[in-house]
């Protein structure tokens, strides 16, 4: 009987064997591809285990944490706001349930501390992952008083550093509160207004009469004209057959192109842009980065293109068949986020040079490890250093005494220019200012936008505009450690 | 050195690993250094020691192996069951106690097992019994009717018991008919085969287990019984042909059965894919997948893995029984997991070589059938889970939750050391000479 036992006993270790084989099958090699379902509740799991970094404005404010909590046993980590709806669509969220937006989906690989060789060593110890700290450009102060000052409207802020790119305030209202998200989505959802859009990078406004920086800017670029250059405003200006006339009809005569910007005179801009045409004035397009994506660090898909629209289709910058008359003036289907307005402004304070605008300065371990830092990189040279001291000295005289003058700060030189979208509803307009400040050796640029006030640009946004660049002038750096 | 010696030698690390798994258990709930339940392993550990001290007075020439193995698979499960949920260890640690009672009651008062050789039809007939009263007062838990109530709450599956008794009843009738089972008189369907009178028995089993999958709606029992008697069948008459016509009439009737009833059809359904219906039917081994796939190559250790919700529901049903060794996976990982199958592997072994030293016939037989009962139903659970065959209800022995199993299997081991120190005793007295009676 010893030969059946013995055998008995292979069969069974013979089964043993196979089963480890498929044990191995499931747990090491099927493993990722289970791991990845879609209905695995682990991965759901996992992200409540995970110490996610903290998101961590300019000075010193913590706008995102992780506390950790015990349920029956496990530890979590519950993602927690502590600003609340300050810079809401800038730090975005991540729950399982919505998804994630904003910094905290562009930064999740660092913020869950999935990056560098580390993530598969702490894989393979089955470690507990810590995620970096992401340090911001945004400086809450100032974002604050831009959140303050355009709350109770529909609009956007966005201040950037122009010698850097670095972005300070990034407002869109209405806002939300970030808290809100994984208790109660559907009340955001439902709110007017839509609260969850970033106006500052998504929305997309026709940009009036701010445009005629860019214009002017071209119209310096191609020789022909100087701020010097007299036109004569006979108050109208037809073109192919449409006439062109002035904000509340005004006839302004002779003057020169300066006072074409403080003015805004549409007459005089129109022609420009006519002779221009528009393979020139697209090209210049082209420079201050119109018709294509801005490089943001925010996700491609919150970031909307500037550029000419048609049935919602995104036209070359330098279509032959359009009317650059109207191009020119900030019409024709033009359509701008108030990030490359002020993108548009900064290339002009900087000296013709448009920096990428970014919102992270770098990524730190809960260590002080450096993991990741981004340095200011110009984009392109939109004009030389003389033609934009030019032009900045003509959109000075905007805020000194054209359109603009509400955007003035005692002793401070303010450059700027207003823009008054119509859609043909008083109550409706797009009011806009773009501008920055202090014109000698710029450090603040803006762009406003409000929508659907009955007041102009110089009425509605000028003002707002001088009091973040004040704010942002007068904002000293912090340090030491962050404040939670 | 001597053998109960090198037991303790053994039994520290076995017994170590189970108070040691506790407390990282433990310390996994809080993140911080714990003792753990030190109540409850040292409890379990006293249990084993006076194990072992019954041993060393009653059976000190038994195999030295077996307990500390058995207390290394009990560790490994009262740790697993600790991070399910602690209520679940220390009823766990109540029937370990229960059974080493059993354990001790078994090495004392059996001295000598072929006293159940005589006994072997009133045992059969018991087993038969037990399996009919389940099948008639049984109540159903998740579909399977395995259990009987018996009062306070409490159920006793006598499935568990049943299994024992078949072992010994197979091991006391193979014994007396294993040389007409092994010389085949009559030639049929191209076959030698033995007289259809001496077949019978074997037909009525298939029949019986059979039945036991449509009435209990348990293809692990009726697997696991029928196995067994294949098993032993084979050990008595060494013909493989036995096995294999065994077999192919299992998996025939099983076919007809997966033909005929939905229920059952449903069942195989979501064995062979159970990602076509993952929230209904295919849920539980999803979810078990999900697990095994969690704890990858090395796991992240004793109660790390997310096998429980937030509010302490086990991600897997029955997770605590039949699943236990998907909890082990996903804690442990797969070095883990393949750590607690080779201890099966080296309970076998060690449960084969008492089988091979056992002198007689009867007691060659009830070892083997022991020690296969035990392994085979380690592979069909496990096989289970890892898909090789259809998801069963059977536990995994010394590592489930649930008294019946737990005590049952102490038992077993019981049997099995009983065994082993006859034969070493056997043997000694042939050489040094009988003590005086």
């Amino acid at each position: 009987m010893n030969r059946s036992i013995k055998s008995l006993y292979l069969a069974l270790v013979a089964g043993f064997g196979v089963l480890i084989l498929m044990l191995g099958y499931w747990q090491v090699i099927a493993a990722g591809g289970l791991d990845e379902r879609a209905d695995n509740p682990y991965q759901f799991e996992k992200q409540r285990l995970v110490d996610r970094g903290r998101i961590i404005s300019a000075d010193k404010v913590v706008l995102a944490e992780s506390i950790a909590y015990r349920q029956k046993g496990n530890r979590y980590y519950r993602r927690y706001y502590p600003q609340g709806a300050l810079a809401a669509q800038v730090v975005g969220y991540a729950t399982p349930q919505q998804g994630s937006t904003g910094l905290e989906q562009q930064y999740n690989q660092y913020l869950a501390g999935s990056y560098g060789a580390g993530a598969i060593l702490d894989k393979l110890r089955a470690a507990q992952k810590e995620g970096a700290d992401i340090r911001l450009t945004l400086d809450t102060r100032v974002q604050k008083t831009a959140e303050a000052l355009i709350a109770g409207s529909r609009g956007a802020v966005v201040a950037i550093d122009p010698s850097t790119g670095q972005v300070l305030a990034l407002a869109s209202s209405p806002a939300f509160d970030l808290n809100q998200v994984a208790s109660d989505f559907a009340t955001i959802r439902k709110q007017s207004g839509a609260p969850l859009v970033n106006r500052g990078t998504q929305g997309r406004y026709p940009p009036g009469s701010t445009f005629k920086v860019v214009t002017a800017t071209a119209a310096l670029n191609s020789g022909k004209w100087n701020p010097s250059s007299t036109f004569d405003d006979p108050g109208k200006y037809v073109v192919d057959g449409q006439t062109i006339r002035n904000d509340g009809g005004s006839k302004f005569g002779v003057h020169n192109f300066t006072d074409a910007l403080t003015f805004s005179i549409n007459t005089t801009f129109a022609q420009v842009g006519k002779r221009l045409g528009p393979s020139r004035l697209g090209g210049e397009m082209t420079k201050f980065g119109f018709g294509r994506p801005v490089e943001i660090d925010l996700p491609s898909d919150e970031v909307a293109v500037s550029g000419r629209y048609r049935d919602g289709k995104l036209l070359s910058n330098t279509q032959r068949d359009e009317d650059a008359a109207r191009i020119a003036i900030g019409q024709e289907n033009l359509l701008v986020t108030p990030l490359q307005m002020a993108m548009v402004a900064g290339a002009v304070a900087n000296g013709g040079r448009m920096q990428r605008p970014y919102l992270v300065k770098r990524v730190i371990t809960k260590d002080g490890v450096v993991v990741k830092q981004q340095n200011p990189e110009t984009l392109d040279s939109v004009a030389s250093a003389y033609v934009s001291s030019e032009v900045s000295r003509m959109m000075q005289n905007v805020v000194r005494e054209g359109t603009g003058t509400k955007a003035g700060l005692s002793g401070l030189s303010v450059a700027g220019k207003t823009g008054t979208a119509e859609t043909g509803d008083p109550n409706r307009n797009q009011a806009w200012f773009i501008g920055f400040a202090p014109a000698d050796n710029p450090k603040v640029a803006v762009a406003v936008v409000i929508e659907d006030t009955s007041g102009t640009g110089g009425q509605v946004a000028a003002p707002i505009a001088g009091e973040v660049m004040r704010t942002a002038l007068s904002a000293t750096p912090v340090q030491g450690e962050p404040q939670p | 050195m001597r053998l109960r010696t090198r037991e303790m030698y053994f039994l520290v690390p076995g017994l170590l690993l189970g108070i040691l798994g506790l407390a990282a258990a433990a310390s996994a709930r809080t993140d911080t250094l714990q003792a753990g339940p030190w109540q409850t392993a040292l409890g379990v550990a006293m249990v084993f020691v006076v194990m072992h001290a019954v041993l060393r007075l009653r059976a000190p020439y038994s195999d030295p192996y077996l307990v500390p193995i058995m207390a290394a698979l009990t560790g490994i499960g009262l740790a697993e069951l600790y991070r399910i949920d602690p209520a679940l260890a220390g009823e766990q640690a109540l029937w370990m106690t229960l059974g080493g009672i059993v354990f001790c009651a078994i090495i004392v008062f059996l001295p000598d097992h072929r006293v159940l050789e005589r006994y072997r039809y009133v045992i059969g007939l018991t087993a038969v019994g037990l399996l009919v009263a389940t099948m008639v007062f049984g109540t159903t838990v998740n579909g399977s009717r395995l259990w009987i109530s018996v009062g306070g709450g409490q159920r006793v599956q006598l499935g568990e018991l049943a299994k024992v008794l078949v072992v010994i009843f197979l091991a006391g009738y193979l014994r007396e008919k294993r040389e007409v089972l092994a010389i085949p008189t009559e030639r049929r369907f191209g076959m030698n085969l033995p007289a259809f009178r001496h077949m019978a028995p074997i037909l009525l089993f298939w029949g019986l287990a059979l039945v036991v999958v449509v009435a209990l709606n348990d293809f692990g029992t009726a697997l696991l019984f029928f196995g067994v008697f294949l098993a032993m069948l084979y050990l008595a008459t060494g013909r493989a042909l036995y096995v294999g016509l065994g077999m192919g009439m299992f998996v025939a009737g099983s076919l007809f059965i997966w033909a005929t009833v939905p229920r059952i059809a449903v069942r195989v359904g979501s064995w062979l894919n159970p990602f076509g219906d993952a929230q209904g039917n295919g849920y539980q081994m999803v979810q078990s997948l999900y697990a095994l796939a969690d704890g990858g190559l090395v796991g992240p250790g004793f109660g790390r893995a997310l096998l429980v919700t937030p509010g302490g529901t086990p991600r897997i049903p029955e997770l605590q029984t039949d699943f236990i060794f998907s909890a082990v996976a996903d804690d442990l990982g797969f070095v883990g997991s393949v750590g607690v199958m080779l201890l099966f592997v080296l309970f076998m072994a060690r449960g084969f070589a008492i089988a091979t030293a056992a002198r007689d016939g009867f007691s060659k037989l009830l070892a083997g059938g022991l020690t296969a009962v035990v392994g085979l139903q380690a592979f069909i659970i496990i096989g289970g889970i890892v898909r090789l065959v259809p998801l069963t209800g059977v536990t995994l022995p010394f590592m489930s939750y649930g008294g019946s199993s737990v005590v049952v299997n102490f038992g077993i081991v019981a049997i099995l050391l009983i065994i082993s120190q006859r034969s070493r005793q056997g043997l000694i007295d042939a050489v040094h000479g009988a003590p005086a009676a």
